[in-house]
């Protein structure tokens, strides 16, 4: 039998954290002498009372945590987070509905940054600074997942990075709790000097850290309806663009560029290639804008840097509609919305690495094609790629196309038209946020949606959040099986 | 080194067959007494001399042993220089086709995609409209031998794919490829005949009948009346279609078996029963959504539901009616549906339903290993256990089909199509179906419009969407027959 209560008792540990942060919120309104801060304190006390009951009663002598308490906790956890920190949604005078609550609670937890919520700008400080915290939470929450417990079940090639450190001998740091002190001060430590960026570029600030939490987070959830482009300033964009990349990359890299040794984070095949294509997409876009005669290079620049940077690494800020900027920018975002950034980073979407090792795989079967008695062998940064690992990035892929597919036909049965089935289908899996069309494109909400459609949305963006094999290996008979 | 004498003598001897085929369009518009036959007759003429040039010059290539890099090479050189000679009639037509149009045309024909530039076929000269029927005709059979025929270049020994979905071993059912090559010829020739008479029995007129038999066996879709088969508006005719579509996307070698076994073969054969489940599904799926949310009669909903997801799958794209008024169900449905295909060894295009099966096993096999890393857990398809190569193959295939997709789709919005257009346009071209999405190149529309950048690069889409399927069949069988 699988035991659960070690699961309930880490569920009772982040019921308890999640109190506390709600602390933040209700402070906030207190301060601003909104009468909401009631709604975050009752909230926390529920939470409080929920997880100190859990930690109690499920308590054991050995809490050895198994394989398939492993999945089912990374799974429960994040799901119970959500539907916890819906609570001030629904309670709070914005009349959500509690699918409105849970989709945005979703959307914030997995750094999507879809929202159902207008007039942010006259939205109680309370509210706002929730939402950039549940993002907080989301991004560290995934980096340390992806760190310590994706490479140890194996999840869709990211064995690759477990091999890493110890084929090597030369530990980053001997102990994974080590590893992920410093990562989540690494984390602190560039959300900070974000909002002093965006502080300094002229936000006030509140707005710099709210911003600061969702762009590190690559989240993009704002405190305006805009988004950045309420702000309309060219060095608050730059400065998002750069925390954007720079919550892209893979956090363990940035451990030893901490040190003295950049080189690591240099040289590292998946950074040089995710600023490839992020650079060639950019150049593409500005010659289309140009070439059209949509904007003149200097804006076109700006404009594409931006909006490309925050689609690709699935954040979901916009300065601008692109669903405007012509027939090749929409196509050229759709296509975007899937690639994310690094493994180990708070963006979601396939993830260069797998691309990387996808594309290797590839050239090593044409080369095979030719010369069948000629070995073949894909590379990944400098090594080979064990059979194993190519089988598990391929596979993973096929399963992301068919899990996209399976909910952008959900969403057509829910009454949703093409662009938008797909298109949000697309960004929910991937955890961009805005899609395209009319309703869900950047100058859009998900508000108008049917609740179904919310629910689904919701449950894509778990799916991609979880890298798809997590939440998958739940709906196997043999899960549940002795 | 690449010999390339080999690979010129097929593509001549290819050429000659080309020109005596446009004989018949030919002898059509004497019988109707159009002047359009001077036209067939001088491209037959210019064709079959090339390709009796190429013949003559190369002779004694013939008895050469081609390696697998002049197989590959012979395999895109054949389709390409075909397509191109076939063009010629359409160029040179009164139907005033810039080359753009009449490469697009030929090439949709000879891929049996189906997409058209043309419009008013309803009044159009005979000699056309046999020649399109045709190349749908020849690029059926075409992509059916060669499936057979490239196997025992790289020593698979040609029999490995007949014996491996066959319950009994032991037994050969051909001696020789040849044997096979004909016998499959001889179904092929068979189903058009009888879908003809069928078609012809239930009311339409010889020259329909004949012209709409040879597009649906070979699941082409070019029809012989601007509103496609919905021109006729006949259940009866509409149920013939769908019973030859289903046929042409049956593996051919599965129907020779058939003919001797009697028809249990199918229910035997892993990849017919998946084939026909997902389209008893999806048609189930669309008739309720039909019934329910349009208000449609039950059996309307059907006949029209079976139909259209029939044509799709079989990568057909003959349509009986304008689904894109269905609502948004089905519309999203069929546009990934443009994806999936029908069986190997097939006339339909795109990724096949046995990949499909393929990869899902090999998922559902990496799931297990996940909640057990150290227990044996083994992939099936046909009750064969599938090893890491073939597994690898068939992922980096999907993958691959999908980054192809992906680069057209994306290259067709640089020449302004809109993202509904160039996002259905390029998966309709590389899975050979036809129709695609939006009010352009809809079931209702037409690709005339598109500008002559967009055409070209779809005609490159269906060559290699067709090619592709050959390549992967090579890759697939090598791993999965090895000796």
């Amino acid at each position: 039998m699988l035991d659960v209560r070690p699961i309930f008792f880490v569920i009772g540990i982040l019921l308890v954290t999640l109190a506390a942060a709600m602390g933040v919120p209700a402070l906030a309104d207190l301060v601003a002498g909104q009468s909401d801060w009631r709604v975050f304190a009752g909230s926390a006390a529920a939470c409080l009372f929920i997880g100190v009951g859990l930690i109690l009663t499920m308590r054991t002598e050995e809490m050895r945590i198994g394989i398939r308490q492993a999945f089912l906790l990374t799974a429960v956890s994040w799901v119970v987070t959500a539907l916890f920190s819906a609570l001030p949604f629904a309670l709070a005078d914005l009349n959500l509905s509690y699918t409105d609550a849970v989709f945005e609670a979703m959307s914030g937890i997995t750094t999507t940054g879809a929202t159902v919520i207008t007039g942010l700008e006259k939205a109680p400080p309370g509210i706002l600074i929730w939402r950039a915290i549940l993002q907080w939470l989301g991004g560290i929450g995934i980096i340390v997942m992806a760190v310590s417990i994706l490479p140890l079940l194996r999840v869709g090639g990211m064995q690759l990075f477990r091999m890493e450190s110890s084929e090597k001998g030369e530990k980053a740091l001997p102990r994974v709790a080590q590893v992920v002190t410093v990562i989540g001060l690494i984390y602190a430590g560039l959300t900070l000097a974000c909002a002093l960026g965006y502080w300094a570029a002229g936000m006030r600030g509140f707005d710099a850290v709210a911003h600061a939490m969702t762009t590190v987070a690559t989240g993009g959830f704002s405190t305006a309806d805009a988004s950045i482009g309420y702000f309309d300033s060219a060095a608050v964009e730059w400065v998002a663009v750069v925390f954007m990349l720079a919550g892209s990359m893979p956090f363990v890299l940035y451990i030893q560029a901490v040190r003295g040794n950049p080189m690591p984070l240099m040289r590292d095949a998946q950074v040089r290639t995710f600023l490839v294509i992020v650079v060639a997409c950019i150049v593409l876009l500005v010659v289309w804008k140009v070439a059209t005669g949509r904007a003149d290079v200097g804006s076109a620049i700006r404009l594409a840097t931006f909006n490309l940077v925050s689609v690709i690494t699935g954040t979901g800020f916009a300065t601008s509609d692109f669903s405007l900027w012509g027939e090749f920018a929409v196509t050229m975002f759709f296509f975007a919305m899937f690639i994310g950034g690094c493994a180990g980073s708070t963006t979601c979407g396939l993830k260069i690495f797998r691309l990387q090792v996808l594309y290797a795989s590839t050239v090593a079967q044409a080369g095979k094609l030719l010369q069948p008695h000629g070995v073949f062998v894909p590379h990944f940064n400098r090594k080979p790629i064990p059979e194993s690992v190519s089988e598990s990035v391929l596979s993973f892929f096929f399963l992301y196309v068919i899990s996209f597919g399976a909910l952008a036909v959900g969403l057509g049965i829910l009454g949703l038209d093409f662009v938008t089935a797909v298109s949000g289908a697309a960004s929910a899996i991937a955890n961009v946020g805005p899609g395209l069309g009319n309703i869900i494109g950047p100058a859009g909400t998900y508000a108008p949606l049917p609740d179904t459609a919310k629910w689904l949305l919701a449950f894509g963006m778990l799916l991609g959040r979880l890298e798809l094999f997590t939440v998958l290996i739940l709906f196997t008979p043999a899960f549940w099986r002795n | 080194m690449t010999d390339f004498r080999p690979v010129l003598f097929v593509v001549g001897v290819l050429l000659c067959a080309l020109g005596i085929a446009m004989l018949v369009p030919a002898a059509v518009d004497v019988a109707y007494d159009d002047e359009d036959w001077i036209v067939f007759v001088y491209s037959a003429a210019a064709t079959t001399f090339v390709g009796g040039s190429l013949v003559l010059s190369m002779r004694g290539a013939d008895r050469m042993q081609l390696g697998l890099r002049e197989a590959f090479l012979l395999t895109v050189s054949s389709w390409t220089l075909v397509s191109l000679f076939a063009a010629i009639p359409f160029l040179y037509s009164n139907l005033g086709l810039t080359l753009a149009d009449s490469v697009f045309e030929a090439v949709s024909g000879i891929t049996t995609t189906g997409a058209t530039v043309l419009t008013g076929l309803d009044t159009m000269h005979r000699g056309i409209l046999i020649w399109r029927s045709i190349l749908h005709w020849i690029g059926g059979i075409g992509i059916v031998v060669m499936a057979i025929a490239l196997l025992p270049l790289l020593q698979v020994g040609g029999m490995q794919l007949f014996r491996a979905d066959s319950s009994d071993r032991s037994e050969k059912l051909f001696p020789r490829l040849q044997q096979v090559a004909t016998a499959v010829v001889g179904v092929y020739a068979g189903l058009t005949v009888a879908c003809a008479i069928a078609l012809w029995m239930a009311g339409m007129s010889l020259f329909d009948a004949v012209n709409h038999a040879m597009s649906t066996v070979s699941t082409g879709g070019f029809s012989t009346k601007d509103a496609s088969i919905g021109f006729f508006n006949s259940a009866t005719m509409e149920m013939i279609i769908v019973v030859f579509m289903l046929l042409g996307g049956i593996t051919f070698p599965l129907h020779v078996r058939a003919l001797r076994r009697g028809p249990g073969v199918y229910l035997g054969d892993e990849q017919t029963r998946g084939f026909l489940a997902l389209i008893a599904l999806a048609t189930l799926a669309v008739a309720s959504w039909m019934v329910l949310i349009k208000e449609i009669p039950a059996a309307e909903a059907l006949r029209h539901g079976l139909f259209n997801v029939a044509s799709i799958v079989t990568t057909t794209g003959f349509a009986s009616t304008d689904y894109l008024l269905w609502g948004t169900f089905p519309i999203v449905l069929f546009y990934f549906l443009t994806f999936v295909g029908g069986c190997t060894g097939s006339t339909s295009g795109a990724i096949k339903i046995f990949r499909f099966q393929v990869l899902y096993a090999v998922a559902h096999q990496q799931l297990m290993r996940l909640l057990a890393p150290h227990r044996v857990t083994i992939a099936r398809f046909q009750d064969k256990e599938i090893d890491v190569a073939t597994a690898i193959s068939v992922l980096g295939f999907f993958f691959f089909y999908a980054f192809t997709f992906a680069l057209l789709a994306l290259a067709l919005s640089l020449f302004g199509l809109d993202a509904i257009t160039a996002l259905s346009g390029a998966a309709t071209a590389i899975g050979n179906v036809g129709p695609g999405l939006g009010t352009i190149i809809g079931p209702a529309g037409n690709f005339a419009t598109l500008p002559d950048g967009a055409k070209w690069l779809l005609s490159a889409g269906m060559l290699l969407g067709r090619l592709e399927f050959v390549t992967a069949v090579v890759r697939l069988t090598r791993a999965f027959w090895r000796e």
